[in-house]
């Protein structure tokens, strides 16, 4: 799993189809080219990262996948299901489960009924067996609030499942957003930065959990992350954005290794840095690349 | 099964209630203008429950509930005049409204008031309600207004013509719908003993088969659907899409989907509300485009604000304040000194003093109680979501590799 190859080697290694697949996808607003034409797929049941400086399209390209934006030109594969024409509820409901950067919690809502949201489009009883409440409504209640404990308790959340969401602790709120995505009874799971706001102890821990739940959950994770202590520790795969462009792809190993890479991310300390100048150079190199469209981001890089 | 039975009895024991209330209600309430008040505010409360569901459930400010409640009453006129003249002519009926004969038109005008304000529901809400912010809010205002407007400006008289503009004209324009034209009737008819009973026809307006059992019934039911649609899912879903509708959609709740049955919902609840008013006892037996104005959707909106958004109960009671609080400042008016004070000053606008105070009472309510009187609780809710039995023994916790509390810092 962890030895770099080319999308196509991979292909033919692994027996199943790639479950996430993206083909020279781009996405512009207005001028901006937020992601730009970027191609990866990410093996069954892999660790999967995507990295890169602040602005460089990841969370633009999580918002892609799950439809909160349409892309403008590539394609976005689930398995063999197209994404692109799906609305950010379809694809979750076919599978694709994620978090937020910053916790987005229902947060009037209970702990219980957070999870059982992620679970409302299974429910056999509609509206109107709601509305007559029939054994139906009774029975579906019943197994959906079963289920959510169940859920609870794996993420031991179970004991506070009646309190409201926003007076659990950061870390439980964390927790709960991932057990609230797996309740989507996901393949994928994608994760926008879980780390943030997490010390080293927290952080180690964090990178325990995220294997336990790819193995436990039989997922395929992908995650966007900042903290190199997680991505280089849990990651099998990587694949690193800078402007919306792909800069490398591999194992961490190679990846951490990478001229481009140590540019895009010491490139802001790269005037004054005392061994700047093959890094000075690459990332002259890149910014010519660039040209004026990604003007707005490299401010904010430098 | 002891639910059925359950639900048996208590829906038997409400239909005697409504029955006693049909027949004893003058005797309770001997005052005629009391129980006018208690039947106007009995269907303030369906507008308040019907508006909470958008409003307050679904957390989309909608302000032209009245469109809806227009669009009922209309329909709801319509259709009991035109059956009340067909059983007069055919089963030979009195002018007068039958309790009896209202089990045959009351359910039809209901179903048909909710189903017209449930069509056109949908066809506002469904452009309106894919657009984010105060768009809906403008569309709803404008759909209420243009509503009012076209039946206002209706063309009467013998020069409407034909198509739309003849269709409208039958609605009676500014002064009001008061039952179909028995004289328009007549040119149709050819049976000369149709021609001979329809003469006899006393035009009373729209019939009044709505009492105190079809309006207090009426309440139970739509409060009874309300409360269920709250605590079900579909409620748990929509207060979840009113808190983060970006974090629903992730977990496969469809915002449009949700937001436009809920749309729909309020918009039939409006017009069941819409439908009683037509028939009600209220000594008004026209349908005024005027009563649909603004105002109204304004009523409605700080009925369930009052109470707090959200809560069922709190539009119930809600509904009963705003209609007792307006009248009682009425009542004021006729107090001895305030009339005095009208004598001492004379160019005092009673009226306008009537809004200062209605005003005034918002204003301190919405001081001590932001978020209504009942928030988004209700009255006489036992607590929820008890453990059920079976799920303590399946958890498979992870013995080895615990997800729980982000491991203790070991190397810091």
């Amino acid at each position: 799993m962890s030895a770099y190859r080319e999308d196509d080697a991979a292909q033919k290694t692994t027996s199943s189809v790639p479950v996430l697949d993206l083909r020279g996808v781009t996405k512009t607003f207005g001028g901006l080219r937020a992601v730009s034409d970027v191609t990866f797929s990410v093996p069954e049941r892999s660790i999967f990262g995507l990295i890169g400086p602040n602005g460089a399209g990841k969370t633009t390209l999580f918002n892609l996948i799950t439809g909160v934006y349409k892309a403008d030109s590539g394609s976005i594969r689930f398995r063999t299901t197209d994404l692109g024409p799906l609305k950010p509820a379809q694809i979750a409901r076919v599978g694709v489960a994620r978090t937020f950067q910053n916790i987005r919690l229902f947060g009037q809502l209970t702990v219980l009924e957070n999870v059982l949201i992620a679970c409302e489009h299974k429910r056999k009883a509609h509206l109107l067996s709601a509305l007559l409440r029939t054994e139906l409504f009774y029975r579906d209640e019943e197994e959906m609030k079963n289920r959510a404990l169940e859920l609870l308790a794996i993420f031991d959340l179970d004991k506070m499942a009646d309190e409201v969401s926003t007076s659990l602790s950061y870390g439980n709120q964390r927790r709960l957003e991932i057990a609230r995505a797996m309740m989507l009874d996901p393949k994928l799971l994608l994760l926008d930065e879980p780390a943030a706001g997490m010390n080293y102890g927290e952080a180690e821990g964090l990178k325990t959990q995220i294997r336990w739940l790819r193995d436990r959950f039989e997922l395929t994770v992908v995650l966007v992350e900042h903290n190199m202590q997680v991505v280089m520790g849990v990651c099998e795969d990587l694949h690193v954005l800078d402007h919306g462009e792909t800069i490398a792809h591999g194992p961490p190993e190679l990846v951490r290794k990478h001229p481009k890479v140590l540019a895009a991310y010491l490139g802001e300390d790269a005037d004054e840095a005392l061994d700047a100048e093959a890094e000075a150079a690459a990332h002259a190199g890149q910014g010519a690349e660039e040209g004026d469209s990604a003007a707005p981001e490299t401010t904010e890089l430098t | 099964m002891p639910r059925t039975l359950r639900r048996a009895i208590v829906t038997l024991a409400l239909i005697g209630l409504m029955i006693a209330l049909e027949f004893g209600f003058e005797r309770v309430v001997t005052d005629a203008a009391w129980r006018q008040l208690a039947l106007a505010a009995m269907v303030n409360i369906i507008v308040a429950l019907s508006l909470n569901v958008i409003n307050g459930m679904a957390g989309q400010f909608s302000i032209g509930h009245a469109g809806f409640v227009g669009v009922g009453a209309y329909t709801g006129a319509v259709v009991a005049s035109n059956i009340h003249i067909w059983l007069f002519i055919h089963h030979r009926t009195e002018s007068a409204p039958l309790f009896q004969n209202s089990f045959l038109v009351m359910p039809i005008v209901l179903l048909s008031a909710g189903a017209m304000a449930g069509i056109f529901g949908f066809v506002v809400g469904l452009p309106s309600l894919r657009l984010k912010g105060d768009y809906l809010a403008i569309v709803t205002l404008g759909f209420a207004e243009i509503f009012r407007l076209v039946i206002a400006t209706a063309q009467t008289g013998g020069d409407a013509g034909g198509g739309i503009s003849g269709a409208l004209a039958t609605l009676g324009g500014q002064n009001g719908y008061g039952g179909p034209d028995v004289r328009t009737i007549l040119t149709t008819v050819t049976d000369p003993e149709v021609t001979a009973r329809l003469n006899t026809y006393e035009n009373g307006g729209v019939p009044q088969y709505a009492g105190p059992f079809w309006i207090f019934g009426a309440v139970v039911v739509v409060a009874l659907i309300a409360w269920r649609l709250k605590f079900s899912g579909w409620g748990r879903a929509l207060r979840a899409l009113r808190e983060d509708e970006i974090a629903s959609a992730a977990v496969g709740v469809d915002p449009t989907r949700y937001k436009v049955t809920s749309f729909v919902i309020a918009a039939v609840g409006a017009g069941v509300a819409g439908g009683l008013l037509a028939s009600m006892r209220d000594g008004n037996p026209t349908i005024q485009p005027d009563q649909f104005t603004f105002n109204t959707s304004f009523d409605a909106i700080t009925m369930v604000i009052l109470g707090g958004s959200g809560s069922v109960t709190g539009a119930i009671f809600g509904g009963v304040f705003v209609t007792f609080t307006v009248k009682m400042i009425e009542q004021l008016q006729g107090l001895e000194s305030v009339q005095a004070l009208k004598v001492q000053f004379p160019s005092l606008d009673l009226n306008a003093l009537r809004m200062v105070v209605y005003a005034a009472v918002l204003i301190t309510l919405m001081i001590l109680r932001p978020e209504g009187l009942f928030g988004e609780r209700e009255l006489f809710k036992k607590a929820r979501t008890k453990k059920s039995p079976s799920s303590n023994d399946t958890p498979d916790k992870p013995v080895a590799t615990p997800v729980p509390e982000p491991a203790k810092p070991e190397a810091t």
